[in-house]
């Protein structure tokens, strides 16, 4: 049966899915093409995995492209991906013909369905050039949606990036600390989680056993979960440092789980660091999951009694948004859209260092009820804040927006 | 059925952020310059619209004004002094803003030395656009307003009982001045809602409010 919005009433009540309803109804028929550079692994796929459908399910016309690419053009957009997040990286002329020329071919098989779109959304910077290379750009409104962290770009990065962006009608940016300096109004759009997803929504008691048991956890001893792609700016290696200072004073368990992404070439290396790191300690688990392995991480998550983003760079954090989802406290780096979801004292504490976040794990593990409290008022900032029925609203809002904009007759 | 007077069409709204194009802040200076010259609906964003920005947060004060100079700026004094200002009993937001410059030039003549926040902790001035729609829902008796609350989205209650105050005469909300063509029956429901301490109450708190102060004023009659 196809995703519908009906599906949330019971989680967001009737009046949040009648006002999407409304909404729908007004831009019944408008063609929208999102287009990214993976179908799996990673918050963005995730996003659009609802977004589409819903979309359609509220009468508009939405479909999801993605664009595909060469090892070394992965190369070349993760280099672009990190140095959009501050780190400095080396781009030669070469690099970027690379990207523009892959960009090319995906248009070539691309551009008819871009061309008839009323609004194309472009996540992210792999796809950023597709604009740029129409040749017959009619009548669409073209939005850059940047789901990272782009607050302290490289400089030499963004330089090169920027001529791709800044002819886009409008960009949408997750945090307004993220925005750039661009010639178009830019939005703030913070992302959300589905309740409903095999990854958030209720497991029965027997399967998250399951789960513990098929890991060799224990679950009579305290379990720290860390969910995240094995990418540098999550400090993996952090986690561990904190788990090891823990670990001195308290018989903690650690669980650093995710799955690769097609996108994403650099992620063995770092894997290959963390197994290193955590080798010949009986008490941590690195799981590389295969990328649908959503309810065994829905399942660790649940399992957990706090879960860790120790992110030094993040865009927003989904991960965060699921564990807080859960009831679950977050002990998060202080960075980027963590430190919009975890408010210290309140829903988690923001660290900045390992032995921060050790500090805090201790202090948790102590102060139990203060985990049960800090886990139900996080539970229900995210129900009225941060499911995707909000985000979807907001992209309902800003396309009426556009559109009246441009002169189009809406009655809203 | 209609009870003696007009009908209650409800209206939604939906809120969308957007940058003002106005650089971060990162002192109180940088706050009190940007303040004089930013448009007049960055000043309504961030005083009126609060409510409507998704928030994991239980701020003490109910502006991002206050918001910030107590979090980030850690000045207390002013997040006290910019925390009362109700911003619905201006005239228009040129006062406000005039207000609001007084406001922080008096916290300047009183510091020694203006502090900076740290980045990633500055001040960023936005706007917004807001979207009113109608629900097609339809009220004809203030009995009926009871029921119907607990059904209205927060953009709903946003629009009719804060929204409200920009637009109506007396800067009130719009359910009690529809109730004031039912008759005298209804006064002490109008004065009840009136008595609301709004600006201390998140919308999902204001919504359980509303229910409640009607169905309190029901019980006494």
């Amino acid at each position: 049966m196809p995703l519908s919005v009906d599906f949330y009433t019971d989680v967001v009540g009737a009046p949040v899915i009648d006002q999407l309803r409304r909404l729908g109804e007004r831009l019944k028929g408008v063609n929208v093409v999102h287009v990214n550079s993976t179908r799996e692994g990673g918050g963005v796929a995730e996003i659009l995995r609802w977004l589409v459908p819903l979309m359609n399910d509220l009468g508009l016309d939405a479909k999801w492209e993605v664009i595909t690419g060469n090892e070394p053009f992965f190369s070349v957009t993760k280099s672009i991906h990190n140095g959009l997040q501050g780190y400095p990286v080396v781009l030669q002329k070469k690099d970027w013909d690379l990207y523009e020329d892959v960009n090319a071919q995906n248009n070539e098989r691309l551009s008819q369905i871009l061309e008839e779109a009323d609004f194309v959304v472009i996540h992210d910077p792999q796809p950023a050039a597709q604009m740029k290379l129409m040749r017959n750009r009619r009548k669409g409104i073209w939005i850059w949606r940047a789901h990272i962290d782009i607050s302290r770009p490289y400089y030499h990065v963004w330089r090169n990036l920027k001529p791709f962006v800044q002819d886009f009608d409008a960009s949408i940016f997750s945090l307004n600390s993220f925005a750039q300096i661009l010639p178009h109004e830019q939005f703030i759009i913070r992302p959300s989680i589905d309740p409903l997803s095999e990854k958030n929504r209720p497991l029965d008691k027997k399967y998250i056993r399951d789960v513990a048991d098929s890991y060799n956890l224990d679950r009579h001893r305290p379990i720290l979960v860390q969910i995240s792609r094995f990418d540098r700016f999550k400090d993996p290696l952090g986690v561990i440092q904190a788990y090891k200072i823990v670990r001195k004073v308290y018989p903690v368990q650690l669980v650093l789980a995710g799955s690769g992404a097609t996108d994403d070439p650099e992620g063995q290396e770092v894997l290959d660091e963390v197994m290193e790191a955590a080798a010949d300690d009986p008490d941590i688990r690195v799981l590389l999951l295969p990328a649908d392995s959503h309810l065994q991480i829905n399942a660790l998550q649940r399992l957990a009694d706090i879960i860790i983003q120790k992110s030094t760079k993040e865009g927003f954090g989904l991960t965060v948004t699921e564990g807080l989802w859960k009831g679950k406290p977050v002990i998060g780096g202080d960075v980027g859209g963590i430190r919009l979801q975890v408010v210290s004292h309140y829903t988690g504490y923001l660290v900045n260092s390992p032995e921060g976040a050790a500090h805090r794990i201790r202090y948790l593990l102590h102060h139990r009820s203060k985990m049960r409290q800090m886990g139900n008022t996080a539970r229900e900032y995210v129900k009225d804040n941060f499911l995707l029925t909000r985000n979807l609203r907001e992209y309902l809002t800003l396309f009426l927006y556009l559109l009246k904009e441009r002169g189009y007759s809406l009655y809203v | 059925m209609n009870a003696g007077g007009p009908a209650f069409d409800i209206k939604d709204c939906t809120l969308l952020t957007k940058m003002s194009g106005l650089p971060p802040v990162f002192d109180v200076r940088d706050l009190r310059d940007r303040i004089a010259v930013c448009r007049p609906s960055v000043i309504y964003h961030h005083y009126c619209e609060t409510p409507l920005s998704p928030s994991f947060d239980y701020p003490d004060f109910r502006n991002d004004f206050a918001v910030w100079s107590k979090r980030q700026l850690e000045d207390n004094i002013l997040a006290e002094r910019l925390g009362m200002i109700d911003p619905y009993t201006f005239n228009s937001m040129e006062d406000l803003r005039n207000y609001t410059l007084d406001v922080i030039d008096e916290r300047l003549c009183e510091i020694h030395t203006v502090t900076s926040v740290e980045p990633g902790h500055e001040f960023y001035f936005q706007d917004a656009i807001t979207i009113i729609f109608d629900t097609g829902h339809v009220i004809h008796d203030p009995s009926e307003l009871q029921n119907v609350i607990p059904m209205l989205t927060y953009g709903s209650v946003y629009y009719h009982f804060l929204e409200a105050r920009r637009r109506t005469r007396g800067a009130v909300d719009d359910f009690s001045i529809w109730m004031e063509n039912f008759g005298k029956e209804w006064e002490p429901y109008i004065e009840a809602l009136r008595s609301i301490d709004f600006l201390f109450y998140t919308l999902p708190e204001l919504k359980q409010e509303l229910t409640s102060v009607l169905r309190r004023t029901k019980g006494t009659l």
